[in-house]
């Protein structure tokens, strides 16, 4: 849609310049720094962050662990892949878990989640549209809905705020880790990040490297559902999960 | 006086309209205190208002004459001490602001900021004087006032002066940097939340168990007196100087 | 426009001082708040935050500055986006935008997440006029709309209700019983709003932030429907004040920083949700349409002013509410608009008439505690002086508020106050009144005018039998020694 609705920009902006006491455009002086940092900029700044990143990984999966845990995760971390797949298995068991969405992340290539969903006997589904016994958008959305569990993996996992990063996209639904009331995500070391500083240098690489974009949407996710909206009373699980599960494989 | 000493400060005093018409005794002591700590102190005698109350209420024009007139009584001052945080912050922060636009009495009023101070923070931090040798029996709590903490920034030198004073029980006052509700020209012109505040002070004060409640202005002291006087309490208000004063206590109060 | 009721600030006031179970919601709200606030600045430790505070004031400042240019670019950016973005002068012209919108597409359920500036628009209201059915989905404005009220916080809409009148309110409109439990009370709502998740066609959000440098638009929330009502709908609008928009991605973390901390005490809300326009072609989900409208409203007049212009770097985080004795003791209500407290004392005013708000800058004691509280380290009692400035002496009649009388008393004051003589005349004479109805220095209740008021409840200090500088004059001009 191409019609104007409202004012025309620019006779917005002449009004916005003239208050600021300006007749003609002009742009900052000196221009703002973030603003003039190159790709060269960043990319040094990435190289700084991933050797920082190398130094004292183990520590830093316990940071995760705890910071994870202060904002209501539930967060386990297991050296290997079957002590994982084992957890994950009695997890689900003990939620009484019948139906599950999840996104089809590469964790699944390490995580033999399906496997493990159809020997509970649980009910799943994979929301993606491009995958094999695809569903249609409304059949996905009654399942994201009706779904007791919602597995995905991370794309970023913040130590500073105990966060899980995910940008949707082809393969990751926006409502399969809101849906049900139970997120599941699994993170890999590789990660985790210090800082939300550090999530937004990457994204700003993305950005730029992708000739201006880094997708439509990224959430950050630090733990369940809450409100204190009545007589300032928390409350858990509101309208999105008031659970939220962190397996940390490594 | 006694000329040979040569580490005399000379002072000169703003008094406060507060302290001039319903405390003069608060400016005896401040006196006293000053003199016993080494100050030869003058009071030039045509003072009268900052101009906050003025300042307060949207009167800029009006506050701006008695901002000249301050300016002109102290024109000849070293120091000047100011026994009130909100008075002290008018000439400091707000004259600047008052002045703003008129440059060559901004540059005066720049020159005046520098020379002004609150007593105890003059006290603490000029004379650097924490133990004045006072003595007090009693136990007492102290209110900062809203100015003196947040204009002047001054949160430690009155604590530093009281807990050196021998024998003094100073307790702490629960919510203490929560406004009395004074204000000035608020307490007048929205009396019932004024009231509702100052009750709520009042009561954290009379809970201490304190007999006296100190502070570095007496407009807040005024509007608290007010509230304990009224449900009868017998919790004296104290300006901060009254319990520094030698002379008081050498006599026996 | 929503009702203005800023004039009936000293009646509301009033009422709300003697409404004790409001009183107890204050207390608990604000010392609850200012608490967790102040532990969670403890752990940052005081030194950092300072700092912190000082570099998210510089990029305001800088954002504000500039920010035509920054307009320009956050609209260029969300475009490659493949967002529509709207730029709306008035409510008026912000209502047509998301009216016509939601007209020619066909809308009929929208759900919103919290933004106050559809407050300032009445966006509800319009919409509905028009056949739409809007859901407010965060919990405390959800409440809000069933009780057809406006909110009382910026940040905690319903603070003023008792979990009894939640729960009244619940069984009358949407016929539950009455419960007992806030668990049960918010799975009452969260059951009716789920429904309307996933079927609105069209989510409406505010913002906390717009990004220039990538054409984002930053949510924070903690209950999950600022995601839904952004994820769910095949559109999405988002409408904010225009002065949201901050240079870079890069200087979010800051300000996530800054926001929980001073809202709540919380290191982070639950969830961020940055969003760069509609759905990317392969995305799962998402709207298919994304439209940005950037209102003004009143907001270009307070960037023209320099000494108001700081009040357009306020982030909304409630810090200077919950921390303000003013607010703490007459509640949201009394301001009588859109935004109360501290920060609504300065731009309720400047957004509807700084006239017909004349008591909302005085109703202060400029005690400072606001500004020591703000993340931004907004200087709000000197923009409090500026207003009373211009409401006693703008030589704009529009603004100017104060009628001859009061002109000619602030004359007499300033005269007697530089006058010591006529000032020692006044003081004898005040005396002379005081004194018969002096009870040792003390005066009770009067009915003498001015007076009368201050002595309803509090006592009163009668004038000294002697000034200070008679005292000084005869005594104490010279040193003992």
């Amino acid at each position: 849609m191409t019609e104007i609705l409202g004012t025309p920009k620019d006779d917005f902006l002449a009004s916005v310049r003239g208050a600021l006491g300006r007749s003609t455009p002009s742009n900052p002086s000196p221009p703002y720094f973030r603003l003039e940092e190159s790709l060269t900029d960043l990319e040094k700044m990435e190289q700084d962050l991933k050797e920082r990143l190398l130094i004292d990984h183990d520590q830093r999966i316990n940071a995760l662990v705890e910071s994870a845990r202060a904002t209501a995760w539930n967060v386990n971390r297991f050296p290997n892949l079957e002590e994982a797949t084992s957890y994950i298995a009695d997890l689900l068991t003990t939620l009484g878990v019948q139906h599950a969405v999840r996104s089809n992340q590469s964790i699944f290539h390490q995580i033999p989640i399906d496997e493990l969903l159809n020997n509970l006997g649980i009910e799943s589904a994979v929301i993606d549209q491009n995958g094999a016994g695809q569903l249609s958008q409304t059949q996905a959305r009654q399942k994201m809905i009706d779904a007791d569990i919602g597995i995905t993996g991370s794309d970023y996992c913040v130590v500073e705020t105990g966060s899980v990063v995910i940008l949707p996209r082809a393969g990751l639904s926006r409502l399969v880790s809101l849906g049900p009331p139970v997120h599941l995500a699994i993170v890999s070391p590789q990660e985790i990040v210090d800082t939300l500083d550090d999530v937004f240098l990457l994204r700003r690489l993305d950005y730029l490297r992708n000739g201006g974009d880094m997708g439509s949407y990224l959430n950050f996710i630090s733990g369940p559902s809450r409100t204190a909206d009545i007589e300032q009373t928390l409350v858990v699980g509101v309208h999105g999960p008031k659970e939220v599960h962190m397996v940390i494989l490594g | 006086m006694n000329h040979s000493q040569t580490n005399i400060t000379k002072v000169s005093l703003f008094c406060t309209c507060i302290i001039d018409q319903l405390y003069p005794e608060v400016g005896k002591s401040v006196v006293n205190v000053l003199r016993q700590s080494g100050c030869e102190v003058d009071f030039p005698i045509n003072q009268t208002c900052c101009g906050q109350p003025l300042y307060n209420s949207g009167f800029t024009r009006e506050s701006k004459k008695l901002a000249l007139k301050v300016l002109n009584d102290f024109e000849h001052s070293n120091y000047v001490i100011v026994p009130s945080g909100s008075c002290a912050a008018m000439m400091r922060n707000f004259y600047l602001d008052l002045f703003a636009k008129d440059q060559r009495n901004l540059t005066r009023a720049t020159a005046f900021a520098g020379k002004v101070y609150e007593f105890s923070e003059f006290l603490v931090r000029v004379l650097k004087i924490e133990d004045i040798g006072a003595k007090y029996a009693g136990k007492a709590t102290y209110h900062p006032s809203c100015h003196l903490l947040r204009e002047i920034g001054e949160r430690e030198a009155p604590k530093i002066l009281l807990d050196n004073v021998d024998g003094l029980d100073l307790v702490s006052l629960h919510q203490a940097e929560y406004c009395c509700g004074f204000g000035g020209s608020f307490s007048i012109k929205y009396p019932h939340i004024s009231e509702a505040m100052g009750t709520d002070k009042a009561e954290n004060v009379m809970a201490t168990g304190a007999d006296s409640l100190i502070s570095c202005d007496m407009g807040c002291l005024m509007q608290i007196d007010g509230l304990l006087s009224r449900a009868e309490s017998t919790v004296r208000i104290r300006h901060i100087s009254q319990i520094l004063d030698r002379e008081i206590h050498s006599a026996g109060s | 426009m929503p009702e203005v009721k800023t004039q009936a600030f000293r009646n509301s006031s009033e009422t709300a001082l003697k409404n004790t179970q409001l009183q107890q919601a204050l207390k608990r709200a604000g010392t609850g708040f200012d608490g967790a606030r102040r532990q969670a600045i403890d752990s940052v430790g005081a030194v950092n935050w300072d700092l912190w505070r000082d570099e998210a004031r510089k990029i305001k400042i800088h954002a504000l500055e500039n920010l035509d240019y920054y307009l320009d670019l956050l609209e260029q950016k969300v475009t490659e986006n493949g967002g529509e973005v709207h730029f709306a002068k008035d409510s008026e012209e912000a209502n047509l935008i998301v009216s016509q919108i939601a007209k020619s597409r066909n809308v009929q359920i929208a759900t919103k997440s919290k933004s106050m500036v559809s407050e300032e628009l009445d966006l509800n209201k319009v919409l509905e006029k028009s056949g739409v059915e809007v859901y407010e989905t965060d919990l405390g404005e959800y409440i809000i709309q069933l009780a057809e009220e406006t909110p009382s916080h910026l940040v905690a809409p319903a603070l003023h209700k008792t979990k009894e009148e939640v729960a009244l309110l619940l069984h009358e409109k949407l016929q539950v019983p009455i419960l007992d439990d806030i668990e049960d009370m918010a799975r009452v709502a969260r059951d009716v709003l789920r429904d309307k998740f996933f079927n609105a066609d069209m989510g409406i959000s505010g913002a906390n932030f717009l990004i220039a440098e990538t054409g984002s638009l930053v949510i924070i929330t903690n209950e999950g429907n600022g995601r839904l009502c952004t994820s769910a709908p095949r559109i999405h609008i988002g409408i904010t004040g225009m002065e949201k928009v901050i240079p870079s991605l890069q200087d979010l973390g800051l300000f996530l920083r800054l926001l929980p901390r001073s809202a709540t005490g919380q290191h982070l809300t639950s969830y961020v949700s940055i969003v760069n326009g509609p759905k990317r072609e392969t995305d799962e989900d998402g709207p298919s349409e994304f439209h940005l409208v950037l209102v003004d409203n009143g907001r270009s007049r307070m960037l023209a002013d320099p000494e108001l212009r700081e009040a357009l770097y306020c982030i909304r985080c409630g810090a200077c509410l919950n921390i303000c004795p003013v607010y703490q003791k007459v509640g949201g209500h009394s301001y009588g608009w859109v935004y109360p407290g501290p920060i609504g004392a300065i731009v309720s005013p400047e957004l509807v008439g700084l006239k017909r708000a004349s008591d909302l800058p005085f109703a202060s004691s400029l005690c400072g505690a606001c500004k020591d509280a703000c993340p931004i380290k907004i200087n709000i009692p000197r923009m409090l002086l500026h207003q009373r400035h211009k409401l006693s002496e703008s030589t704009d009649v529009s603004e100017r508020n104060i009628g001859l009388t009061g002109r000619l008393a602030a004359k007499f004051t300033g005269h007697i106050l530089q006058h010591p003589k006529q000032l020692s005349i006044t003081r004898s004479i005040i005396r002379l009144i005081q004194l018969p109805l002096s009870n040792k220095g003390t005066l009770k209740k009067t009915s003498l005018p001015i007076l009368s008021r201050w002595t309803k409840n509090r006592d009163m200090k009668v004038i000294a039998p002697k000034s200070f500088r008679s005292i000084w004059q005869t005594e104490l001009y010279k040193d003992k020694d």
